[in-house]
């Protein structure tokens, strides 16, 4: 018995199988979250960007000692990660916008973040850094966006938090809710993880091409979508 | 994803042995896997969850009609794995062995093939295998012990 079940196994190991294929780009861009181009990266580039921003990810997530814990949960919409773990990690409630320059003038966040914003007819000021921007569209609700392949934001989600899948303007989202769970930004040098670290309410997430978007704030799901459809 | 998508592409290839629709299936399975991302038990494990998804997807194309490539050995498989270097005819017995062993899966019936599939070409676990290939954990432990019996029958 052992042995025939010892040959089976290498023989697994063994057997011929096709090249394996890298499905991120076409489960992306069938999730709505299209292979950035707007900014006319060659496809190699995107790749080790990538690849770097992944590898970064994890560090950083056995980084955070309480968040070590079975990691259960890893998806992505655009450059946000969500993960479910058991414990959340502790984090301070915190501004949304903190760690960033401004207010200032779409002009200059736009300079500041390196890419043109999506932006609702009625915004705040614009606070700005490489690669992220962010500004307040009704009292304590915060839009933000990323640029996926340059910046990135972790969110660890507690098994109480919610996550629903919506769609959000034709793309696919999720709207995050029910209990808090914990976001950070990092730019692909893994710069900012734990100054940025911070408790985060109800937010909805969607990536437009290669820019993440979030609405994060004390809103319904149906209020979240309602704006949303605004920004376009 | 990036975690998941080598054993989901295997699996889907051991069900439907095309690597076209291995890829299409592993790809579907991802794309509804995130679309039923809310029907996932907070608690419960990922991987077999999403691996069943992949199977399921990979099943259905199977029923379609595909055709599927008979399992074969790697070329450099072909060489011993021993760490002495055996004499030429025990090399020869060794990759004749294998050869045979794969063909006996092969011919195996289809739910015994893919628990075997499972269990040692992929190495999951039984309650792994339990859960993607939708069944229980007794029906694997019952399947895998005469798909066993039947290879042992066949390959000797």
């Amino acid at each position: 018995m052992a042995e025939l079940e010892r040959d089976l196994r290498e023989v697994g190991r063994l057997l011929a199988s096709p090249p394996e294929p890298d499905l991120v780009p076409a489960v992306r861009a069938r999730l709505g979250e299209a292979a950035p181009r707007r900014f006319g990266f060659g496809r190699r580039r995107v790749l080790v960007l990538a690849l770097a921003v992944l590898v970064v990810a994890l560090g950083a997530a056995f980084a955070v000692p309480s968040a070590r814990t079975a990691i259960l949960h890893f998806f992505h919409i655009g450059g946000e990660t969500i993960e479910r773990v058991d414990t959340l990690p502790n984090a301070p409630r915190r501004s949304p916008v903190i760690g960033l320059a401004g207010p200032m003038s779409v002009e200059d966040a736009t300079k500041r973040a390196g890419f043109n914003p999506f932006l609702p007819p009625k915004h705040g000021g614009i606070y700005a850094a490489d690669s992220v921007l962010a500004t307040y569209i009704r009292p304590r609700v915060v839009l933000t966006e990323a640029r996926a392949e340059l910046g990135m934001m972790k969110k660890v989600a507690s098994p109480q938090t919610r996550l629903e899948p919506v769609r959000v303007n034709d793309h696919d989202g999720l709207w995050i809710a029910g209990a808090p769970h914990v976001v950070y930004y990092f730019d692909s040098q893994g710069r900012g993880q734990a100054r940025n670290l911070r408790v985060a309410g109800n937010t909805l997430v969607w990536a437009y091409g290669s820019v993440t978007l979030r609405i994060e704030g004390p809103l319904t799901q149906a209020q979240a979508l309602s704006i949303a459809s605004s920004i376009r | 994803m990036h975690a998941y998508q080598g054993i989901a592409f295997r699996i889907a290839y051991l069900v439907v042995g095309n690597a076209a629709e291995a890829e299409d299936a592993a790809q579907d399975g991802f794309v509804k896997a995130f679309r039923a991302l809310h029907r996932f038990r907070s608690g419960e494990p990922l991987r077999p969850w999403l691996l069943k998804i992949v199977a399921n997807e990979a099943r259905n194309r199977r029923r379609a009609g595909t055709r599927r490539d008979a399992l074969t050995l790697r070329a450099s498989a072909e060489s011993s794995s021993g760490e002495a270097a055996p004499s030429p005819e025990a090399a020869l017995l060794e990759r004749e062995q294998r050869r045979a062993l794969v063909a006996a899966v092969d011919g195996l019936p289809e739910p015994q093939r893919l628990v075997i599939a499972c269990r040692y070409f992929l190495e999951l676990s039984e309650d792994e295998t339990a859960e993607v290939l939708g069944i229980r954990r007794g029906t694997v432990k019952s399947r895998t012990a005469r798909a066993l019996d039947r290879l042992r029958e066949t390959y000797g």
